[in-house]
């Protein structure tokens, strides 16, 4: 290194030192936290409040013209605003329940239901001790995780506007149009079930080969149990050529159609790379590459770095297993190295973020922080074991985890929950 | 049971929540970063009375700008960029001022909190009057990589620039910052050694 560099790297670690302005800063930012909050509380008040346009009658042909095209653009205002939804039942029973907002956790006491009527018409009712949440909604629908338990959800139609409605629950992910049915996810044994009553749905997901579509009255249950373990399919009618998968079991007039293959992704798919592929952001066609070169030849052979992402592609997609199995193939060929640490801490997501299995994703983030104390991911993986640990009921470890959390961290952004743990 | 988002976690639904509006989602996401980019506000600016404003600025362009986020793992330098190009244009705008109202250095600087006595403030205040000199690009590479002690490649992705021309600017503002010290002996002893600054002014 040139002496100049060197003399001022030091000097500006000299500068930042000296810049540092300990309590003050966390209590600007706090103050600036809440006036962030207002603007954009005002702001979101204010785009809803300009919808509300008032025709003058009488003023000539440009204020006619005007009202005209301020009337066309609040009709289209209104059709992008996003559905809203209220949550009535259980300690939240009264006068139409409490506004939901998208991200937060909805559980429904042991002692009762919960349901959550959305503004376009569509409800979810949440049966007692199981667990939700809305995570984003659109004008003609939403997406919702399942995240424990069972769920009777109808979906509203409305006029001509296609509904876009999508559940997860695990590793499965439903695409609903109008319907009504029954989903109900098991994280700790990851079965999955779903009864139709009315209309169809596209179930999709690493514990089923392709998409499968549910019609009229039928029913699915499945085993997502990791690739080894059994895994098993329950359906009337189990549509021809899906290996490794057996009818187990009849449940009403179920009828499962063949699976509805995505034809028109494949075709720009031939000739690239599933690395280019995943790189351009095409990751079920970039895992389709991987897959039709071979998953497992793939895993021996690829980089650290492309298996981090081939990983990542799978768990964008949905396919948590082939995620699960390109982080432990990492593991084992690059031990040591801080892309192994890595693949430790992408197990521990998946396995809160898709099994649900707290335990699980408590034990990978631990194995990041004895493998990398100091890495980058430190933070973030103190704060997500915090967390794990607190769901998978290890109260007193949690604790430690919070207190260890906001010695390091106590603007982080895991504070608010670590000191939630503690005054428990 | 309604659990409030903070104890949902997960970048992708938080995101995904900026995405449809949802102040609680602003307030999460301000929670992640605010702490990483007042910091680098203040590393450009050092002790400007206006970083609150302009940290108000940062999140509410980002927030605005949500659906143009592409990579959920670059939302960080996403940001910074912002912070560069927010406090870029307020040292701009400072320099405007300064030129169009003729105040003398220390005036264009009263908006600066007043420091104390103290060592580090003094020299802090030196420090910042030699990058006010200097063009706010390579003042901008300077900062960056010394003072947020970020590599080359950070910086440059940080300021929008390609590598080569982040390094012709960042030569450039090395030489200006240095020339400046040693005109300055006291500065280049605290910055070298940490020496009472002020004592030694005061004799």
């Amino acid at each position: 290194m040139e002496p100049a560099e060197a003399k001022l790297i030091r000097a500006g670690k000299k500068i930042r030192g000296a810049l540092d302005d300990g309590g003050s800063a966390a209590e600007e930012l706090r103050a600036e936290r809440n006036r962030l909050v207002e603007t954009i509380t005002m702001r979101n008040g204010r785009a809803i409040r300009g919808r509300g346009w008032s025709l003058l009658p009488g003023r000539g042909i440009f204020v006619g013209a005007g009202a005209a095209i301020a009337v066309g653009a609040a009709v289209l205002l209104w059709l992008q605003i996003p559905i809203s939804f209220r949550i009535a039942g259980g300690a939240l029973a009264g006068a139409g329940g409490v506004p939901g907002r998208t991200g937060d956790v909805v559980e429904a006491d042991e002692g009762a239901s919960t349901a959550l009527q959305f503004s376009e018409g569509s409800s979810i009712v949440l049966d007692k001790g199981s667990r939700l949440r809305v995570l984003s909604t659109e004008s003609n629908g939403a997406r919702v995780l399942i995240e424990s338990g069972r769920a009777d959800i109808a979906i509203a139609h409305r006029g001509t506007r296609k509904a876009r409605w999508r559940f997860e629950a695990g590793p499965v992910a439903i695409a609903v149009t109008g319907t009504k049915f029954r989903v109900d996810w098991n994280p700790k044994d990851l079965t999955f079930g779903l009864e139709l009553r009315e209309g169809s749905v596209i179930v999709s997901g690493d514990c089923l080969p392709g998409p499968r579509t549910v019609t009229g009255g039928g029913s699915l249950r499945l085993s997502c149990l990791p690739s080894g373990a059994s895994r098993t399919v329950a359906a009337a009618t189990p549509a021809p050529g899906e290996d490794e998968m057996e009818a187990e079991a009849v449940e009403g007039p179920a009828r499962v159609a063949a699976p509805a293959r995505r034809e028109t992704k494949l075709a720009h798919v031939d000739g690239e790379t599933w690395q280019a592929l995943v790189a351009a952001g095409h990751y079920g066609d970039g895992l389709r590459a991987a897959e039709r070169v071979g998953f497992a030849r793939v895993c021996r052979t690829a980089a650290a770095v492309e298996l981090l992402a081939l990983a990542d592609a799978a768990r964008l997609s949905g396919r948590t297993a082939r995620a699960v199995e390109a982080l432990t193939v990492l593991r084992q060929r690059f031990p040591g190295s801080l892309h192994a640490s890595t693949a430790a801490f992408a197990l521990g997501r998946v396995a809160y973020e898709r099994r649900g299995d707290y335990t699980e994703a408590a034990r990978w983030f631990a194995t990041y922080l004895d493998e990398q104390p100091s890495g980058p991911l430190m933070g973030d993986a103190v704060g997500r074991l915090m967390e794990a640990r607190h769901r998978a009921g290890e109260r007193a470890a949690a604790r430690r985890d919070a207190e260890r959390y906001l010695q390091r961290f106590p603007e982080g952004p895991y504070a608010g929950t670590a000191r939630a743990i503690m005054f428990e | 049971m309604v659990t409030p988002l903070t104890f949902a976690r997960g970048d992708d639904n938080l995101i995904d929540a900026l995405r449809s509006g949802h102040p609680g989602a602003a307030a999460a996401f301000y929670d992640q970063h605010a702490a990483a980019i007042r910091r680098t506000l203040q590393s450009v600016l050092g002790a400007d009375a206006e970083i609150p404003d302009l940290l108000q600025e940062v999140f509410i362009r980002a927030i605005d700008r949500i659906g143009e986020l592409q990579q959920l793992e670059q939302v960080r330098s996403w940001l910074t960029t912002i912070a560069v190009f927010t406090a870029r244009a307020h040292i701009r705008r400072q320099a405007r001022r300064k030129w169009l109202f003729l105040f003398s250095p220390d005036q264009t600087r009263q908006n600066h909190r007043d420091p104390t006595s103290s060592d580090a403030l003094l020299a802090l205040r030196e420090t910042y009057r030699i990058l006010d000199k200097i063009p706010a690009n390579e003042r901008m590479t300077f900062v960056l990589r010394f003072v947020e002690g970020m590599t080359l490649p950070e910086a440059a992705q940080a300021c929008g620039v390609s590598l080569a021309t982040f390094k012709r600017r960042l030569s450039r503002a090395e030489k200006r910052f240095l020339r400046e010290v040693r005109e300055r002996p006291l500065l280049e002893q605290w910055l070298e050694e940490g020496t009472r600054w002020s004592l030694q002014k005061q004799s």
